[in-house]
């Protein structure tokens, strides 16, 4: 019953759409994340707030917002990018960047008074500073990837709406195990859960391994 | 330079899959996808003609819904009044029959309503819209729901408001999948409930009325409407399935020694 090539194709789905909206979100996270910490405007306190907020976005709804963006009567329409996996890589963008950025600033307001002083005065740099601030604790980076990741890849909602669980194209893990779980195949589908779950396992092993390495 | 690179990489990662388009989407339901039919029509027509065919699986009011914003090539529902609707709106050009099966009510094998030996579908309806009998419906202006809206009224009751009548907003076999546990009945298409893997003590216990008819219908979404439309493609694709190779997959595509849908020739 259960298709290993498929099961395959399923796999590298997810991680292809997963790996990359997380590393845009994570880049762009440790920009805007630097930028609101360490400077100080109107309206900050108010925009890590909502930021905060955002981090318990329902996945289902943020499919919706990409889906009215991208569809063909929308204002990205021309793109064409509805039922692809650029869609899914977007939605997921939107669910886990308000995550990894709140992490960001939250580490970043803690250490970077402190590191400031220190280092202005051995007449660093602001970009120094950020340099040190990325490599000086690697391990806190890694797990925003970490969850960045987990978040993106155990999603179903925003990526079942955008990518339309499309065979070959954007059937990911988890439309996949809806799909099994829909036609009645709870095993299959437990199953599928459970090879999901060992890849984010080694992901997360691999991770930690860096974490350690400092 | 670095920098560039990265940027170039994840450009490339991100846009990998939408630039060309020798693909078309079809619109279709869940019935047509949870019984694997859909894919079998995929995989086949693109080995007859090099074609990919994207299915989205949703209910027929969905699939409606993203065809009218111009989501979709193709629109292959079941819902015949909501079909010629988007036809006469313009936003198809015909309304092709392509398949059929019909529908049957599912529910637990002893029976507690007793409608198994009843003789026609709006006597059960209105046996069903007891509060002593659980019945599950759609809620989700799929093609089944609109058929179960069309018996209510048909019978010349309202539809229950009492909680013996459970709206589960999900696809067909997730709601069969309900009935099973809440020991329910269910108003199901024939295909549906042959593929499905998580029986147990569910049974047919009404079918074979003139009004449990199911056609299914196929359209091309109108390239007057969206001009991005693949609209030679997705004529290939409607006479493959309706005079092609694909007539006689639909015709000859069984489970367990079942045949799921049958066609008009």
């Amino acid at each position: 019953m259960l298709d290993t090539s498929k099961v395959f194709e399923a796999i590298i789905i997810s991680l292809h759409v997963s790996f990359v909206s997380t590393l845009f979100a994570f880049s762009i996270s440790i920009f805007f994340g630097y930028l609101i910490a360490t400077k100080k405007f109107i309206l900050k306190r108010y925009i890590v707030s909502i930021l905060g907020s955002l981090t318990s976005i329902p996945p289902v709804c943020a499919g919706l917002i990409v889906y009215l963006i991208i569809s063909r009567s929308g204002p990205l329409g021309w793109m064409e990018l509805l039922y692809t996996p650029s869609a899914m890589i977007i939605a997921q963008f939107i669910i886990i960047f308000p995550i990894m950025v709140t992490l960001i600033i939250n580490y970043i307001e803690r250490e970077y008074p402190q590191l400031r002083d220190e280092l202005i005065s051995y007449g660093a740099s602001q970009k120094d500073i950020l340099f040190l601030l990325v490599t000086n604790q690697k391990g806190i980076y890694l797990t925003t990837l970490l969850i960045g990741f987990g978040r993106a890849v155990s999603e179903y909602g925003a990526a079942a709406i955008v990518g339309g669980s499309i065979d070959h194209v954007t059937r990911n893990m988890t439309a996949m195990i809806a799909l099994e779980t829909a036609k009645g195949n709870i095993l299959i589908g437990v199953t599928l859960g459970a090879i999901l779950i060992s890849i984010s396992l080694i992901i997360s092993f691999g991770i930690n391994y860096f974490k350690n390495d400092d | 330079m670095i920098k560039t690179k990265i940027f170039f990489l994840i450009f490339t990662l991100f846009f990998s899959n939408t630039f060309a388009r020798d693909y078309i989407v079809v619109q279709s339901t869940t019935s047509t996808a949870n019984t694997g039919l859909l894919d079998l029509l995929s995989e086949e027509f693109f080995l007859d003609t090099g074609i990919e065919v994207r299915a989205v699986a949703v209910g027929t009011g969905t699939a409606i819904a993203n065809a009218r914003k111009g989501d979709g090539d193709v629109l292959m529902v079941h819902s015949k009044v909501d079909e010629l609707k988007f036809v006469q709106d313009g936003f198809g050009i015909e309304r092709y029959d392509l398949m059929y099966n019909d529908f049957v009510i599912v529910g637990p094998n002893n029976d507690p309503a007793q409608i198994k030996n009843k003789k026609n579908i709006l006597e059960v309806m209105i046996i069903l819209s007891s509060p002593d009998y659980k019945f599950i419906s759609r809620d989700d202006y799929s093609g089944t729901h609109k058929k179960e809206l069309s018996l209510w009224q048909e019978s010349g009751i309202s539809i229950p408001t009492d909680s013996s009548y459970i709206k589960s907003g999900s696809g067909m076999a997730s709601t069969i999948n309900i009935a099973n546990e809440m020991q329910s009945y269910v108003l199901t298409d024939r295909g549906t409930w042959i593929a499905f893997q998580n029986k147990n003590n569910l049974e047919i216990l009404f079918e074979n009325d003139k009004s449990l008819f199911n056609p299914y219908g196929i359209i091309v979404v109108s390239p007057k409407k969206f001009p991005y439309v693949e609209y030679e493609k997705s004529n290939i694709f409607v006479e493959w399935l309706l005079k092609g190779r694909g007539n006689n997959l639909i015709n000859n595509y069984t489970i367990e020694g079942q045949k799921l849908f049958f066609t008009y020739n």
